[in-house]
C-alpha cells in the first residue's frame, strides 16, 4: 500500500463520517471527565470509556503531576516507580519496560501506544521508548493496563499495554518550553504547544532535541567481560529528535476529525536482544488520520495510520550502519463502533487490517518479508445489577505471511515456506463485583497472542563460523514455521478506597507463556552432513514458562503532601527446550526476573517550593550475556537500591526552575543489569509555561 | 489469601451513608455534568434551586455558592432561588435542584421537566421511583444516576462517553 492510498483512504474516511454525523460529543474529554468524577477516566480498558474504578482490569493512570514531580527524563524512568512493572535501565537512552516480569532487552511483551497509533516496532517486537515523539510537557496520562490485552488491542498485548494520551487543544490551550541541563553530557530541550484557531480547530504541536553521553563508568562503559570493541561502540552519544504537529476540527457539533505527522530520529548505543552491545540509527515518520463521530448508533472511530522505519545496526568501531540495515513500513486501518444498548449493555464492535513490510535484512538479496492481518473483534460489558458486572470481549486474527522474490538456495526456507496462514483467537473475561462504594473485587482471565516478528520470520545472514566441518559460511536466518507466543492469564484483583484520599490495590495472578520465541543460541538448529552447508540457526519457539505473582500498592494525599508505596513478587518457572545443559541460547525469564520489587515515594508541593524524594528496590538477578557474538552466557545482578529526588521553586506563576538527582546512591557504577553499569545525574531543569 | 479474603470481606462491613443535604460539591458536580447535556451551547448554565419552607436555608447556602457565578469544569454556574409554590416559573434555568421535600414530590420534578430544565437531586430515590432525571451524590465517591425514561419525556441527552460512563435505570 502506498502512501498515496493512505492518505486517499484517510480523506475517504474523514469525508464520510463528517456527512454521517448527527448528535454531539466528540473525543474523550479526559480533563473535564475526571474533573467529574473524582479520578482519571480511561477508554484503555475496553474501547469504551469508562472511570478508573470501573475498569475489568488492573490498571495504572500516571497524571500530568506524576510526570512532572518524577526525578526522570523518559517514560521508562517514570514507570519504574509503580508496582508490577519491571523496567531495567541499558543504556542512558534505553529503557525497557515489561510488566511483570520477563523484561529484556528489546522487550516485546508490552504494546504501546500514543494516541491509538502503535509506536510498537513490529520488525523486530519492541519498543525503542526514545524514539517515541512526545515530550513530557505534553502527555495528559499515561495508562498502563496489565496482563494480556490481545482481545482489544491485537498481537502482542501480552504482558500489558501502555496508552500515552497527549493533551487535547480543543479542550484548553497550553504552552510549555523546558529546558535540561546536566552532568554527563546531558542537554534536553523541549517546546510543546496547544493552540485553538476558533472554538472548533486546533493544533497541537511539539519539538524535543536532547543528548547525552552514555554511563561511561569505567575505562569503556563497564560491560560485564565486553571487549574493547564492544565497550566503544556501548559508549556511543545518545542523540534524540523528535517533532510531532496534529491538526483537529470539529465537523458540526459530533464529529472531530484530526490528523498528525511525526518524525524522530535516535542514534545511540543499545544492547540489542542477543545481549551485546552495538550502535543503532533509527529514522521514523508516521502519519495518521482519525475520525470520532457520535452518532445514534454509537462512538463511530475510524483510524487509519502509516509508520515507516529505517534502521541500520551496528556492532563494531567501523560505525558502518549499512551492514544490517532495514526498512520497515506498517500500515493501519481500524473501524471501531462503541454503543450502548438498553440501560446496562455498553458493546464495542472492531475491525482492523494491517499490512507490514520488512526489506530483506541482512542479506538484502532475499525479497521482502511481509504479512497482512484481518481481525475481527467485539466487547461487551454488562452491569448485571448495581453492584455485579460482566466484560467479555475476543478477538480473531488471521495472518497471511509471504515473501516477495526468491531466497537464495543457501538457505533453508524457500520462498514457498514464506505462504503461510496464522489464525489466532485470543480473549478477555472479567466479573467485578462492588462489595461496597468503596471496593471492587475483580476475577479475570486473558488469552494474548505475541505474533513471530518479521526478524524472527524472515531473517537472513550468512556467516562464517567453526564447525566440525571446518571454518565456513552457515546461515542465520528466520523461521517461517514459528509459532506465536500464546500467553494465559488469570488473576483476583481488589481495590479499596481506604479514606476520600487513601486507596489500597491488590492482585493475585498467574500467567502461562507457551511457545516462547527466540533468538538463535550457539547450538546449531539443524544439522544435515549431506547438504552444503551442513548445519544451519534459525530463530524457534524455545519451551514454556509460568509465572505467579502478587502485588499492592497504596497511595495518598493529605494537603501538600503526595505518597505512593508499591510491592511486587514474581516466581518465573521456567520449561524451556534449550539452555539443559549450559547457556546455549540468551533466554532465561527464570534467573533473570527479579523476585522482588519495592517503591516508594513522597511528594510535597507548597506555594513556591515543591519537593519529592523516590525509593526503588530490585531483588537479585541472573541475566542472559553475549560475550562474543554467539556465544551466550549469564552475568549475575546483585540486588540494588536506588534514591531519586527533585526539587523545585517556583520562580513567577508560569516559571520553575528544578534539581533533580536520579540514583543518587550510585556512584560512578551500579550493575543493574547485564549491561553497562548505571552512574548516579544531576540536572538542572528550567521550565515556563502557560 | 486467607488474609486477603479476610480484607475483602470487611469491606463489606463498612459501607459509606449517603450524603441528606445538598452540598456545594454536589452543586459543582451537578455543573460538570451538565457540560455533557446536549443540545446546549456556550458555557454559561443556570441552575434553579427549588426549596421548600424545611430547605429554605439550606439553599440560601447553596445560591450564596453560586453567587457571580461557580467555574464547575466545561461550565460556569449561576443560580436563581425558586420556591417550590412558584416552580412552573422555572423557565430559563438548564436544571433544577429540587431540595428536601421538592425531591419527594412527583409533581414538582414533572413540572420542572415540562418547562424545559432538567430536574436534579441528591436524593437518588427521586430518580429510582419519582420523577427527577438525573441523581447525584459526590460523597463518599462521585455517583451519577439517570432514569432515563424520565430523560426521554424531558427530552434531556447527554454525549454517548458521559452516558457510558454513569448508571442508568
Amino acid at each position: 500500500m502506498t502512501l498515496r492510498n493512505t492518505l486517499l483512504g484517510i480523506s475517504a474516511i474523514a469525508v464520510s463520517a463528517a456527512f454521517g454525523a448527527q448528535a454531539s460529543a466528540q473525543s474523550l474529554d479526559y480533563q473535564s471527565l475526571s474533573g467529574l468524577f473524582g479520578e482519571p477516566v480511561t477508554a484503555g480498558a475496553t474501547g469504551a470509556p469508562q472511570r478508573a474504578s470501573d475498569v475489568p482490569a488492573t490498571m495504572i493512570i500516571i497524571t500530568q503531576d506524576d510526570i512532572r514531580d518524577a526525578p526522570e527524563y523518559d517514560i521508562p524512568g517514570i514507570l519504574r516507580h509503580y508496582a508490577g512493572v519491571d523496567s531495567d535501565r541499558y543504556m542512558f537512552g534505553q529503557g525497557e519496560v515489561s510488566i511483570r516480569g520477563y523484561n529484556q532487552a528489546y522487550a516485546p511483551r508490552l504494546l504501546v501506544l500514543v494516541n491509538g497509533r502503535q509506536v510498537y516496532l513490529d520488525h523486530y517486537g519492541y519498543t525503542n521508548w526514545s524514539a517515541i515523539p512526545v515530550q513530557l510537557n505534553e502527555i495528559q496520562q499515561i495508562e498502563i493496563v496489565k496482563g494480556p490485552q490481545s482481545a482489544l488491542y491485537g498481537f502482542n498485548a501480552v504482558s500489558g499495554v501502555v496508552n500515552i494520551i497527549t493533551r487535547n487543544p480543543q479542550f484548553g490551550e497550553y504552552m510549555t518550553g523546558q529546558v535540561n541541563v546536566g552532568d554527563g553530557g546531558y542537554q534536553d530541550a523541549s517546546a510543546v504547544l496547544g493552540y485553538q484557531f476558533s472554538d472548533t480547530a486546533s493544533l497541537r504541536a511539539s519539538i524535543g532535541i536532547s543528548q547525552s553521553n552514555q554511563f561511561d563508568a569505567g575505562p569503556f562503559g563497564d560491560i560485564p567481560g565486553a571487549t574493547t570493541t564492544e565497550n566503544y561502540v556501548a559508549d556511543l552519544d545518545f542523540e534524540r529528535f523528535t517533532a510531532a504537529a496534529e491538526l483537529r476540527a470539529r465537523v458540526g457539533t459530533a464529529t472531530d476529525v484530526s490528523f498528525e505527522v511525526t518524525y524522530s530520529e535516535v542514534d545511540s548505543a543499545e544492547m540489542f536482544p542477543l545481549f551485546f552491545a552495538g550502535g543503532s540509527q533509527n529514522e521514523l515518520y508516521s502519519l495518521k488520520g482519525e475520525v470520532v463521530s457520535d452518532t445514534d448508533f454509537g462512538i463511530i472511530t475510524a483510524r487509519a495510520y502509516h509508520n515507516n522505519l529505517d534502521v541500520g545496526y551496528t556492532t563494531d568501531d567501523s560505525l558502518n550502519y549499512d551492514d544490517v540495515a532495514l526498512e520497515n513500513e506498517v500500515t493501519v486501518f481500524q473501524l471501531q463502533d462503541i454503543f450502548k444498548v438498553g440501560r446496562a449493555n455498553t458493546f464495542r464492535l472492531g475491525f482492523e487490517w494491517r499490512e507490514n513490510v520488512m526489506t530483506s535484512t541482512p542479506d538484502q538479496t532475499n525479497g521482502d518479508v511481509s504479512y497482512t492481518v484481518t481481525a475481527f473483534s467485539g466487547m461487551w460489558n454488562r452491569q448485571l445489577n448495581s453492584d455485579w458486572s460482566l466484560t467479555v470481549a475476543g478477538r480473531y486474527d488471521q495472518l497471511e505471511l509471504q515473501r516477495e522474490g526468491a531466497v537464495d538456495p543457501f538457505y533453508l526456507y524457500t520462498q514457498a515456506d514464506y505462504d503461510r496462514s496464522i489464525e489466532e483467537f485470543s480473549y478477555n473475561a472479567s466479573l467485578a463485583w462492588k462489595v461496597d462504594q468503596m471496593s471492587t473485587l475483580r476475577l479475570s482471565a486473558g488469552r494474548g497472542v505475541q505474533a513471530p516478528t518479521l526478524i524472527e520470520l524472515g531473517f537472513t545472514l550468512s556467516s562464517a563460523v567453526n564447525t566440525p566441518f571446518g571454518l565456513m559460511n552457515v546461515p542465520f536466518e528466520g523461521n517461517p514455521n514459528i509459532d506465536p507466543t500464546i500467553i494465559d492469564s488469570y488473576e483476583i484483583a481488589y481495590d479499596r478506597q481506604l479514606s476520600p484520599n487513601m486507596t489500597l490495590r491488590t492482585a493475585l495472578f498467574h500467567v502461562e507463556t507457551s511457545d516462547i520465541k527466540g533468538f538463535f543460541g550457539s547450538t546449531p538448529d539443524w544439522i544435515d552432513p549431506t547438504s552444503m552447508p551442513p548445519l544451519g540457526f534459525t530463530f524457534s519457539n524455545q519451551g514454556d514458562s509460568s509465572m505467579t505473582g502478587f502485588e499492592a500498592s497504596l497511595e495518598g494525599e493529605s494537603g501538600p503532601w503526595d505518597w505512593y508505596t508499591g510491592y511486587t513478587y514474581l516466581n518465573v518457572e521456567d520449561d524451556l527446550s534449550v539452555n539443559q545443559a549450559g547457556v546455549t541460547h540468551p533466554i532465561m525469564p527464570e534467573t533473570s526476573t527479579p523476585e522482588h520489587r519495592f517503591n516508594a515515594n513522597l511528594t510535597w508541593t507548597g506555594e513556591r517550593w515543591s519537593a519529592g524524594g523516590f525509593f526503588n528496590y530490585v531483588s537479585d538477578t541472573t541475566m542472559p550475556r553475549e560475550f562474543a557474538f554467539g556465544l551466550p552466557s549469564s552475568v549475575d545482578v546483585d540486588a540494588f537500591s536506588s534514591l531519586s529526588f527533585r526539587t523545585g521553586y517556583k520562580i513567577s506563576e508560569n516559571a520553575e526552575i528544578a534539581l533533580t538527582g536520579q540514583n543518587v546512591n550510585y556512584g560512578d557504577s551500579q550493575a543493574v543489569t547485564s549491561g553497562p553499569a548505571v552512574e548516579t545525574r544531576y540536572w538542572l531543569t528550567l521550565r515556563a509555561s502557560r | 489469601m486467607r488474609n486477603f479474603l479476610l480484607a475483602a470481606l470487611a469491606g463489606v462491613a463498612i459501607a459509606a451513608p449517603a450524603s441528606a443535604q445538598t452540598t456545594t460539591r454536589d452543586i459543582e458536580v451537578i455543573g460538570r455534568a451538565l457540560g455533557f447535556m446536549e443540545g446546549v451551547s456556550g458555557s454559561d448554565r443556570v441552575v434553579a434551586i427549588v426549596y421548600d419552607g424545611a430547605t429554605e436555608a439550606e439553599a440560601q447556602e447553596l445560591a450564596a455558592a453560586l453567587d457571580g457565578g461557580l467555574s464547575a469544569g466545561r461550565v460556569t454556574l449561576t443560580g436563581r432561588l425558586v420556591p417550590t409554590s412558584e416552580v412552573a416559573s422555572i423557565s430559563g434555568a438548564h436544571a433544577a435542584v429540587l431540595l428536601g421535600g421538592a425531591a419527594a414530590d412527583a409533581s414538582v420534578a414533572n413540572a420542572v421537566n415540562a418547562n424545559g430544565a432538567m430536574s436534579v437531586s441528591t436524593d437518588l430515590s427521586c430518580v429510582e421511583s419519582g420523577g427527577c432525571v438525573m441523581g447525584v451524590q459526590s460523597a463518599p465517591s462521585v455517583r451519577i444516576l439517570v432514569n432515563r425514561g424520565n430523560a426521554e419525556a424531558a427530552s434531556v441527552s447527554f454525549a454517548a462517553a458521559f452516558a457510558m460512563m454513569i448508571e442508568e435505570v
